[in-house]
Parts: C-alpha cells; sequence; structure tokens
C-alpha cells in the first residue's frame, strides 16, 4: 500500500499559498467559534465587561479596522477618484483591501453586541436619527456595499462606473469616520474622546494606517507571486512610502499633544485619563505601542533607508499598524477606567476602575484578525490577474 | 563651496507649466477640499453639536416639562444606609443579584482640618431632561416618555451595544442577562408607580427616614415640588457639568 508519493513537483506556490490559507482560516474559525458562544451563554459569563466598563477589547478591532478601511479607501480614491496616475497600479489591491477590513470591522462590532439579531429589525424599524451609532452602522454598510460594486466593476473593466462607485463610498467613509469620532465623543460624560483634534487624529490616522497597509501587504503579494514588481508598481508604493512618512510627521505632532496632556493638565480636557494613559498603568502601552512601534520606529527605518526599499517600507507598515492596533486599545479603554463619582470623596472606590480582556474576548479578536489575513490571502489567490493588470 | 547665485538665474514661471498639468493640480486640490468640506457638512452630527449635547444642551431630545413630570428630592443628611430601599427596588422590579437599580454610596467629606463628615449618598437614575443614554441609543430602546418624562426602556429594541450604560455619567444602567437587555430605575413605571396611581415608587415608600421623597414638578400640592420651592433650602444635582439636567434633586438639610 502506498501512504505517499515521492514527488519533486510540490509544494507549488498556489499549494503554499492554499495551505496558508485554511490555516489561517482554521484559526480564524477556532477564534470566531468563541464569539458564538459568548453568543449563546451571554457576555457577562464570558467578557471581562463590567458595568463601570462596558466596552471591552473588541471595539478596538472594530475601530481599527473601520479606520483602516477608511484609509485604504482615501489612498485608493487617489488614483481611482483623484486621477493621481501614480497611485492607479495600487487601485484593485487596496479596493480589494478596503473591503475586508470593513468587513472583519463589521464583523467585530457584531460579535460585540449582546442581541445583534436585532440589528437587521430595528435598525430598519426604529431608526434614532440622533444616534451616531445609528448613521455610522448604516454608512459602513452602504460603504460595504459599493465598495463590493466598485470591486466587481473593476474586475469587469467598468472603469467609469468603478468610479462613480468609488467617489460614493469615498464620500461615505469620510463621513462615517466624523460619525465615528462624534460617537466617541458624545460619551464625554466619562471623559472619552472629546478633544478638539479628534476628529482631524482619526483622518490622519485612518489615512496612515491605510497607507502602512499597502505598503505591507503589496510586499507580501509580490513575494507570494515570486514576481519582480514592475516599474510602475514600484513608483507608486515609493508615492505611498512619502505619504506614509508625511502623516507619521503628523501623528507625531499630535503624539506630542498627548504627551503634553499627560504631563501638564492645562492641555487636555481629560486630564485623569491623560495622565493613567502616560504616566499610569498604560504608560507602557503608550510609550511603546504609540510612540515607539506607530511613529517612531517607522520613521526612523524610512529615514535610514531612504524609504527606498520596499522590504523596508514593509516592515515600517507592520510597526505602524502594531502600534495603531495599541493606540486603538488605549482610546476606548482608558477613558472608561475614570470613576463616575470620583469628586465625591467616595468611601472605597477605587481611583481607576479596571479591564482586563477574557480568554474570549482575545480569540474572538484573534479570530477576526486572522479572518482578514486569510482573506487576503483569498484575494491573492483569486484575483492576482486583476491586480497586474 | 560654491553656492548657487540666485539672483542670476531667470525666473521660469508658471507660464512655461503645461496646462494639463495646471488644470490637473487645481482639480486635484478642489476635489480633495470640496470633498471633505462636503464630509464635515454632511456628517449629521458635527463634533460640535455632539459636544452640545452634553455642555450646552443644544440637541435636547423632547420638550419639557411633562404632565405629570415626575422627580424625586434625595435628603441625603436623613440616610442611615438601612438599605431598605434597595431591597424594595429588587423585590418589586425583579432585578438581579448581580445588578442593582438604586445604590448607596458612602462619602467621606472633608469639613475642617483633619475632619470628615460621613454621608450616604442614594443613587439611581436622574431621568435626566438631556438623557446622553437617549441620544446614543440607535434603535430608540431607551427613550424619554413623553408624557411623564421618564426615561424607559423597550427591551426588545435593545440590541445590547451598551453605548447607553457607557454614556450615563451616574452608572444608572446594567445588562440584565436573563432578559437579554439593559434594565434601568423607571420610578417603578409599571409596577409600584402604576399600583400607587402615580404616587410613590417602591424605594420611596420603604424609606423609613423620609429620604426619597418622590413627586411632581408640576403640582405645588407636591411634597417634592415644596422642598424644591421652598425658600432657603439649597439643592444640588449629581455631576452638573455634563449638562444633563437630572430631575433627581440632593437636599443636605
Amino acid at each position: 500500500m502506498t501512504f505517499y508519493q515521492k514527488t519533486n513537483t510540490l509544494p507549488s506556490t498556489s499549494m503554499n499559498r492554499l495551505l496558508i490559507f485554511m490555516a489561517l482560516a482554521l484559526i480564524s474559525g477556532i477564534g470566531l467559534s468563541f464569539g458564538l458562544h459568548s453568543m449563546l451563554v451571554g457576555h457577562d459569563h464570558t467578557f471581562g465587561t463590567t458595568r463601570e466598563v462596558p466596552w471591552g477589547i473588541l471595539i478596538s478591532p472594530y475601530v481599527f479596522f473601520a479606520c483602516l478601511s477608511t484609509g485604504l479607501c482615501i489612498v485608493s480614491s487617489l488614483g481611482q477618484v483623484f486621477g493621481i496616475s501614480t497611485f492607479r497600479p495600487l487601485v484593485p489591491r487596496t479596493v480589494f483591501l478596503a473591503l475586508i477590513t470593513m468587513a472583519t470591522g463589521l464583523m467585530c462590532i457584531t460579535l460585540e453586541l449582546e442581541n445583534p439579531w436585532r440589528v437587521g429589525f430595528y435598525a430598519l424599524l426604529s431608526p434614532h436619527q440622533s444616534s451616531n451609532i445609528w448613521w455610522k452602522t448604516t454608512i459602513y454598510s452602504l460603504y460595504l456595499i459599493f465598495m463590493v460594486l466598485n470591486f466587481m466593476s473593476l474586475t469587469l473593466k467598468k472603469e467609469q462606473r468603478a468610479k462613480v462607485f468609488a467617489t460614493i463610498a469615498f464620500v461615505a467613509v469620510t463621513m462615517g469616520n466624523l460619525n465615528m469620532n462624534s460617537d466617541m465623543e458624545l460619551l464625554g460624560a466619562r471623559g472619552f474622546w472629546s478633544e478638539n483634534y479628534m476628529p482631524l487624529y482619526f483622518l490622519s490616522l485612518s489615512t496612515l494606517t491605510g497607507c502602512a497597509a499597502i505598503l505591507l501587504f503589496s510586499w507580501i503579494g509580490k513575494t507570494f507571486s515570486g514576481q519582480r514588481p514592475e516599474t510602475k508598481d514600484e513608483m507608486a508604493l515609493k508615492a505611498t512610502g512619502k505619504l506614509f512618512m508625511v502623516l507619521l510627521l503628523g501623528i507625531l505632532y499630535f503624539t506630542g499633544v498627548k504627551i503634553m496632556g499627560g504631563f501638564f493638565p492645562q492641555f487636555t480636557k481629560n486630564p485623569e485619563a491623560m495622565f493613567l494613559l502616560v504616566q499610569g498603568d498604560f504608560a507602557l502601552n503608550f510609550w511603546i505601542g504609540e510612540v515607539g512601534l506607530a511613529v517612531l520606529l517607522p520613521l526612523t527605518l524610512i529615514f535610514v533607508t531612504g524609504g527606498e526599499k520596499s522590504n523596508i517600507l514593509a516592515l515600517a507598515g507592520i510597526s505602524c499598524l502594531t502600534g495603531v492596533f495599541v493606540l486603538f486599545y488605549d482610546l476606548v479603554i482608558v477613558g472608561q477606567l475614570i470613576p463616575h463619582y470620583q469628586q465625591y470623596n467616595i468611601v472605597d472606590l477605587p481611583k481607576y476602575y479596571s479591564y482586563s480582556p477574557s480568554l474570549h474576548e482575545i480569540m474572538i479578536t484573534t479570530g477576526a484578525i486572522f479572518f482578514f489575513l486569510a482573506a487576503f490571502i483569498l484575494g491573492e489567490m483569486l484575483f492576482k490577474k486583476i491586480y497586474d493588470s | 563651496m560654491k553656492g548657487i547665485n540666485l539672483e542670476k538665474l531667470n525666473d521660469e514661471g508658471v507660464e512655461s507649466l503645461p496646462s494639463k498639468e495646471r488644470r490637473q493640480f487645481l482639480q486635484f486640490g478642489l476635489s480633495i477640499s470640496g470633498v471633505f468640506l462636503g464630509g464635515s457638512l454632511l456628517s449629521l452630527t458635527s463634533a460640535h453639536e455632539a459636544q452640545g449635547a452634553l455642555n450646552s444642551g443644544k440637541v435636547p431630545v423632547a420638550e419639557f416639562p411633562y404632565s405629570p413630570h415626575y422627580t424625586m428630592v434625595i435628603r441625603q443628611s436623613h440616610c442611615i444606609d438601612c438599605e431598605r430601599c434597595l431591597e424594595a427596588c429588587r423585590n418589586t422590579n425583579n432585578v438581579p443579584a448581580h445588578g442593582y437599580r438604586t445604590n448607596i454610596l458612602e462619602r467621606s467629606i472633608p469639613i475642617a482640618q483633619g475632619q470628615r463628615e460621613r454621608a450616604f449618598m442614594p443613587i439611581l437614575c436622574n431621568h435626566c431632561n438631556h438623557p446622553p443614554c437617549v441620544r446614543v441609543c440607535p434603535t430608540q430602546a431607551t427613550y424619554k416618555d413623553k408624557t411623564n418624562g421618564i426615561v424607559q426602556m423597550n427591551p426588545d429594541k435593545c440590541i445590547g451595544c451598551k453605548t447607553c450604560m457607557a454614556a450615563c455619567p451616574y452608572n444608572a444602567r446594567y445588562f440584565k442577562e436573563e432578559a437579554r437587555t439593559i434594565d434601568k430605575c423607571n420610578f417603578c413605571y409599571d409596577t409600584k408607580l402604576k399600583e400607587s396611581g402615580g404616587k410613590i415608587t417602591a424605594c420611596a415608600a420603604a424609606c423609613p427616614a423620609g429620604v426619597r421623597i418622590f413627586g411632581d414638578l408640576t403640582d405645588p400640592e407636591s411634597e417634592a415640588y415644596k422642598l424644591i420651592h421652598a425658600p432657603g433650602n439649597v439643592l444640588w444635582v449629581l455631576r452638573p457639568e455634563t449638562d444633563t439636567l437630572p430631575n433627581v434633586f440632593y437636599l443636605d438639610t
């Protein structure tokens, strides 16, 4: 009986990719199954959230992926909507990435809800026009539809139609991004994101992550296929690298404003939270994640190498994405940790509330990230020709 | 080192730029600024307005006063922390052990150098006139009752996003896992208040020290109305900086 056959032809590149896709999809499935379990038994039993800290880590991947999708859409629009020819080679892959990142973000927020099945009914039957969440969810859902139509038009080589869908998606996602900020800012009752610079910070961060993702995933795509990048692709990546560097400098400025707020209360509306972030329990996250990984390391890599090498740009991209993920985690959690009645001299009231993500929350987050990676590999397998065209 | 003598260089001017390039540049600039301007105008709740909901009350969710306009006056100094109100609330409104609709916080108030005074501060939903929880709910699962101003819940519509919990400045909401919905004080609207013909809540009825005075802000005969309007009474509300216009008032005397 033959159990195996010795061969020199396996594994082929496509076989490799298929195996990688299957491995990623399996990990994603395991992670997301924790989400289904939570949905069945209730979050009280599986999540680390409490009455005092009702939003946990799952809000972070939602905000992260939604902002990442916004950034990808903005960068793809430079080539597709605004007609800058340098960015055109990036458009198909970027549109696909924007599409799957938004799908991942919406999946995260769905698993974060206790009763997601009610959204379909009551978002339509009982909409609340004053609610930023309603607008944001509606806008992001419409955006996703338009991005799907955009990508379909690109695959069918209907350039003009794709441009129309891309324009609508671009306007929608910009509105969604502003609503995302307002949604959080409204929770000023808890000292959330109410700083004046936040809308610009959000858009800049989104575009920054979009650039970082393009640099990283274009490099992975090319490395996987084993092809040498064409000149026009290299030009596009270099242009993205330059945009990335400018945005990093912008974010460095905002990070400086945060540091000022952490050390000098007069510079912030949110002194307790900023102190906790910059000097308190979250200082490690802030200095290593938000300052080091998100800004300083990518900037150093680009300055040292001149921003010419695609593998260094990809490294800068992954460093930035990791740092920004930490940044969003901090942004969601830190504001909630300020006790409601801190000014009333309450006996036994902690200085800060506490929150730690549970195993279920971590697994769902991991599942979502691997879902995105699996979808990316699937895209590389299915749409390679479209990317190269 | 030989530098460039700028004075000797000819001015190339913009005339030498191809008109196509100039048009493209202008088009690009206008498109970017136009779309972003559109984005900020189209954003239905801009950052400024969102802040207004808390800080200057520019986005009211309903008109007030209501009729009846339910209110509660809490005489903080009368409270002895016997917790009968908490027990009555749990029994009347089927509140599970892991949650609460109302609570009593213990305060240690500095009154002089090295001296502190103990006080007990009952807390509950403030049924604000500008409730942030109502403002953020995407499905109108929580709403301001147009008749009496009570901040109510429609459990069937709750998607469990918990944004109302995050938005409430008073920690007055919890997620009732058994019913898969947010639960909160509704002045016993469907229980004790209904039984008493709109006169009293379970916590107020159970209080032996007359701490919780429930009443109608539009009825001059109501005890709560009299306490609020009595000359010399100094009333305060919780977290006034959030500008939620609470309907629960605190009285120290």
